[in-house]
């Protein structure tokens, strides 16, 4: 059987010539849940667009629930779901008539639409605000309701296209409730951009981190942190002391170390083993140690191993993102 | 597909419903042009028609330009129903830009609904204000008749079942033709600035290429080779041959209705593909 989603060579460039996506390839197996993790202008969305059969690829292949995404654009738009990062239900409807209404774009009979409207409702904790207009819903309850219309055909794959943008943490922690729920009673495949690195380590089977439109690794989060090694010891000289890198850099089993806003970041590949070793070094040094702390690497480290940048750092507009902006305002203007 | 049309209709007018705001200036302006308008501008009564001051010949010269009307205002009231007709289609396209903006179209192009049941329901819910407007204005005209001191429109000839069903394709046809046209402007355009500016450039041009307000015989000849084609002289016309006598006509209302209906399925042609290339794959 072949996988539900399946990119072979997949690219996009914009006619401005932006390449927002140059020759992914990848597959996502039935019933898993893959991340798309990248900055801001990586290409995810463009990719999300491709598969749901939404943007004409410019060249490569496209699968999704075994169908081609250059042929069969309608039969896809069927068995998938969407949730788009921005809102997409309509405020001057209530809750309940947008879920309706969606139901009946994919084909739902009235009493089935209903049903189901019923249902999500409940589930998606909206039954109270049912018959209130959308445009009163705070932004939690709107990506709820958005989930719901995203499923209200009970499609077999889902893409999450950022959903949780713009959320809380704790409307976004609800949001990744719902999704665990419905991929464990539905065995939903699920296919998740995000630039939120805990929500694709607390939601995804495996992760592709894409940077400037490449996957540039691919792996299960705990596979993709051992390919970093090692943990991180991070150590706090008290205020005024000297710079201790030096010190710790000389030390046994020290990978690398790197100052970073007043602290010393070690990696190591004990990081138990490396605190005393740190502490005695810094004292020998003259270095008060004003607190120390020890981390498994985080998809942060991973970033940073596979693309050379720290990940903050790329939160803001990429060119590639500033050059789909401005070819979306010409076309607009035209 | 006749599901999803059902479904995107209701929304359609839900949201309409939903803003009574617009429904009463929709109802407001003919309002006042026949109350205000309608009744202080008496080109009857300067022209001596109606027994006013402008003697036999200019009495005359009116009536042959009113093409059988028995006063300026039955002719202007008549003019006035395909006037609504084209005025209260000029948002509907305005719509589809904010569904853009909002991201509402967003959804609608991700689902599999066939195009042709997103173009239905646009065009079933902005046609059904202006069919409605434009009975409404006729019903007002008519009864401002009954009223003492008031212009009105005196019906002059016999309306057959034939004929009031030609006034009703007339009004249909020509609000589908311009729902079709403002829906096209809605979903080529991004901006609702644009649309705005656009639609205004649009209205009055085709308003006054027409014989809906002033009478065809005052019309110098150029305008008149332009009206002849204009889809709002081609809906009045039909009317006004079936509310008076049709003998000052040089066609019957069955050629008037036909240009009409071609126009329609050109607007309806544009408007289906124009649709299409909105809801598929972006390139």
């Amino acid at each position: 059987m072949t996988d539900p989603i399946v990119a072979e060579q997949l690219t996009k460039t914009y006619s401005n010539g932006t390449k927002a996506v140059q020759g992914i390839s990848f597959s996502v197996r039935s019933g898993e849940a893959f991340g798309f993790l990248g900055p801001n202008g990586a290409g995810k969305t463009t990719t999300v667009s491709m598969l749901s059969a939404g943007l004409a690829p410019t060249s490569g292949r496209g699968m999704v629930g075994g169908l081609d995404i250059a042929r069969d654009a309608s039969k896809i738009k069927r068995r998938i779901g969407i949730v788009f990062q921005e809102s997409t239900a309509d405020g001057d409807l209530t809750g309940r008539e947008n879920l309706e209404v969606s139901a009946a774009l994919y084909g739902l009979p009235r009493r089935e639409a209903r049903r189901r409207t019923e249902e999500l409702l409940q589930r998606m904790e909206l039954a109270e605000a049912a018959d209130r207009l959308v445009k009163t819903y705070s932004g939690g309850m709107r990506r709820r309701l958005e989930l719901g219309v995203g499923i209200v055909h009970s499609p077999p794959i889902l893409f999450l296209d950022e959903p949780t943008l713009g959320l809380d943490p704790q409307g976004r922690a609800g949001f990744w409730r719902y999704i665990r729920g419905l991929r464990s009673e539905h065995g939903l495949t699920v296919f998740l951009t995000t630039h939120y690195l805990d929500e694709a380590d607390q939601l995804c089977d495996r992760i592709a981190i894409v940077d400037h439109g490449q996957i540039v690794a691919t792996g299960t989060p705990a596979e993709l942190k051992d390919k970093v090694g090692g943990d991180v010891v991070t150590i706090r000289p008290v205020p005024g002391a000297a710079d201790p890198s030096a010190v710790l850099r000389a030390l046994p089993g020290a990978l690398s170390v790197q100052p970073q806003d007043g602290t010393v970041r070690l990696k190591c590949e004990s990081g138990e083993r490396m605190v005393p070793l740190a502490v005695e070094a810094c004292a020998r040094a003259g270095v008060g140690v004003a607190g120390v702390s020890v981390q498994r690497p985080s998809l942060d480290e991973v970033f940073l191993q596979f693309t050379g940048r720290e990940y903050r750092e790329e939160e803001g507009p990429t060119a590639t993102d500033r050059a789909v902006r401005i070819q979306r305002l010409q076309e607009r203007r035209r | 597909m006749l599901r999803e049309l059902a479904a995107l209709t209701r929304r359609e007018l839900l949201r309409i419903a939903r803003n009574p705001a617009a429904i009463f200036t929709g109802l407001l302006i003919p309002i006042l042009y026949l109350l205000l308008f309608g009744q202080g501008f008496n080109l009857s009564s300067l022209s001596g028609l109606s027994g006013g001051a402008g003697g036999a010949e200019a009495s005359l010269a009116l009536r042959e330009a009113l093409l059988g009307a028995p006063s300026y205002f039955s002719y202007f009231a008549v003019g006035m129903v395909g006037f609504v007709a084209v005025t209260a289609t000029l948002f509907t396209g305005a719509n589809v830009i904010f569904d853009k903006l909002f991201g509402i179209f967003k959804r609608i192009a991700g689902s599999p609904a066939p195009s042709s049941a997103v173009f239905g329901s646009r065009l079933l819910a902005g046609a059904a204000q202006p069919i409605l407007l434009a009975l409404f204005v006729l019903g007002m005209a008519v009864g401002l008749a009954h009223i003492r001191g008031l212009n009105g429109l005196i019906v002059t000839a016999h309306v057959t079942v034939l004929g009031a069903l030609e006034i009703l394709l007339a009004i249909a046809l020509l609000s589908f033709m311009f729902t079709s046209l403002f829906l096209s402007m809605g979903f080529i355009l991004e901006q609702p600035q644009t649309y705005f500016a656009a639609v205004n450039a649009l209205n009055l041009p085709v308003l006054f290429t027409s014989d809906a307000l002033y009478p065809w015989g005052t019309m110098p000849l150029w305008l008149r080779n332009i009206a002849t084609f204009n889809p709002v002289t081609l809906a009045v016309n039909t009317m006004r041959e079936n509310l008076f006598p049709r003998s000052a006509y040089p066609f019957p209302p069955e050629v008037y209705l036909a240009g009409l209906a071609a126009w329609t399925a050109f607007m309806f042609g544009v408007a289906i593909l124009l649709v299409r290339r909105t809801l598929g794959p972006r390139e």
